[in-house]
């Protein structure tokens, strides 16, 4: 198997969403103009043409500022007054090109996004989604005793009624991009009953935190930062790749990097529930 | 060779065999222009296109294999109808399991029809991605791009190479 590192991230405050979404699209242009100068020159390679290559796969753990995002087959005309309702309450909201319908992301949730090389890796798309969603469901059990609840519907669940993580993924010539989302502490879930997520309406959102507290008869607070340590771990164990730490090796993105925390420094406090009007 | 035969099988008085043999001889070379008419190419990222010669149209569509890879499909995002491409511009989108895969025009031309069947049932493109699942017809701007693309020997072996799980 390849000795080739997963580059990681664990970002330090939670980051607005439209520079985060600004910095995956630059990750991706590095993987794809990387992908074109290794393989015969043109934009579509194999496992093969790719073995060569430089660019890194990376996974970058992160909170988001309160947003509520929209994925691709969702038509943002039609949800204009329920954007503006939202955008009211202190969110931001945004259209994305990902699969999967409405959902919320915020302070107390960890966002991962794995960007992957799918093609050099010679995963699958079905099969990048599976390892990812059975990776949260191990990540429940193992680390909180909380055990999943089987649903037909792509996600984690610990009831048939309550959903814990989500995911939500775009893939362009084998590149992926997006994640997936795993609520941590209830901050979140009061701002998950705004909307109806992920188009399930008979769904709450549960938190790992609250899910833990049930099981297990004992509330224990949860650290953001420690939680995405183990969450890099499982991903090196299930992609079987060494993880490592991004640094300034890595120029550009690099400096994309520190340029997105600037920004999310400088934007101070945000709301910590959904302002009432 | 059927032109050779038929003066010295008719000297021999043997008309009607010479006749079916020369009528047999003619369909089967007309069978066999018919069938260089039409032609499926293939992409390495699994989309493939059968290629009109005479009216220049290219169905487009994504293979079983890719199907396979992808999950059940919930969603199929189709081009407009007019639109000019560029071969690898984007076309649009099969989204399954919650990933949206784009998919690119394996050749360039003008989108001049889409599978408006797919919208009610988009799990054609799972069940026949390879005969109902189709998802548009382009008018082919550039014909010649055709021969850049993987014939199906090619891209059996590609699928065998890249085959890991």
């Amino acid at each position: 198997m390849s000795l080739r590192p997963v580059l990681y991230h664990i970002f330090p405050k939670p980051l607005p969403y439209l520079p985060a979404l600004a910095l995956q699209e630059k990750i991706h242009s590095i993987q794809a103009r990387s992908r074109t100068t290794s393989s015969t020159g043109e934009k579509e390679a194999t496992q093969s043409s790719l073995s060569g290559s430089k660019h890194p796969d990376i996974l970058l753990l992160l909170e988001h500022r309160p947003v509520y995002t929209a994925g691709r087959r969702q038509d943002a005309v039609a949800l204009d007054e329920e954007r503006k309702r939202l955008v009211r309450s202190g969110a931001e909201w945004v259209a994305t090109q990902r699969g999967g319908e409405t959902t919320y992301h915020g302070p107390g949730q960890i966002v991962g996004y794995p960007l992957f090389d799918l093609t050099r890796m010679g995963i699958r798309t079905r099969e990048h989604v599976c390892r990812t969603q059975t990776l949260l469901k191990d990540y429940l059990r193992d680390r909180h005793n909380v055990p999943s609840f089987e649903s037909t519907h792509t996600g984690v669940f610990v009831s048939e009624t309550e959903k814990v993580a989500s995911i939500g993924m775009q893939v362009r010539h084998g590149l992926t991009s997006h994640g997936f989302a795993i609520n941590i502490t209830d901050e979140p879930l009061r701002w998950f009953d705004q909307v109806v997520a992920c188009g399930l309406a008979d769904v709450r959102a549960a938190s790992a935190e609250s899910a833990r507290a049930q099981f297990t008869g004992k509330r224990v607070p949860l650290n953001i930062r420690e939680e995405c340590e183990v969450l890099r771990d499982m991903f090196g164990e299930v992609y079987h790749m060494p993880v490592k730490s991004l640094d300034e090796a890595e120029v550009e993105i690099w400096q994309a990097v520190k340029e997105v925390e600037a920004v999310a420094e400088q934007a101070g406090e945000w709301p910590r529930e959904p302002i009432q009007t | 060779m059927a032109a050779r035969l038929i003066p010295r099988v008719f000297s021999a008085g043997l008309a009607p065999r010479a006749s079916f043999q020369f009528a047999h001889a003619t369909a089967r070379s007309q069978f066999l222009s018919m069938r260089a008419i039409a032609t499926k190419k293939y992409t390495p990222e699994h989309e493939w296109v059968l290629y009109d010669d005479a009216t220049k149209i290219g169905t487009i569509s994504i293979t079983d294999y890719a199907q396979k890879a992808l999950g059940d499909v919930v969603f199929v995002e189709l081009p407009a109808i007019g639109t000019e491409l560029a071969q690898g511009d984007n076309i649009g989108a099969v989204e399954s399991v919650k990933a949206a895969s784009d998919i690119y025009a394996p050749i360039s031309g003008k989108i001049i029809e889409v599978n408006k069947g797919l919208d009610d049932k988009p799990g054609l493109l799972n069940a026949d991605p390879e005969g109902e699942g189709w998802l548009c017809k382009i008018e082919a701007s550039k014909p010649e791009e055709i021969d850049s693309l993987l014939d199906e020997a090619a891209y059996k072996q590609l699928c065998e190479e890249g085959h890991q799980e």
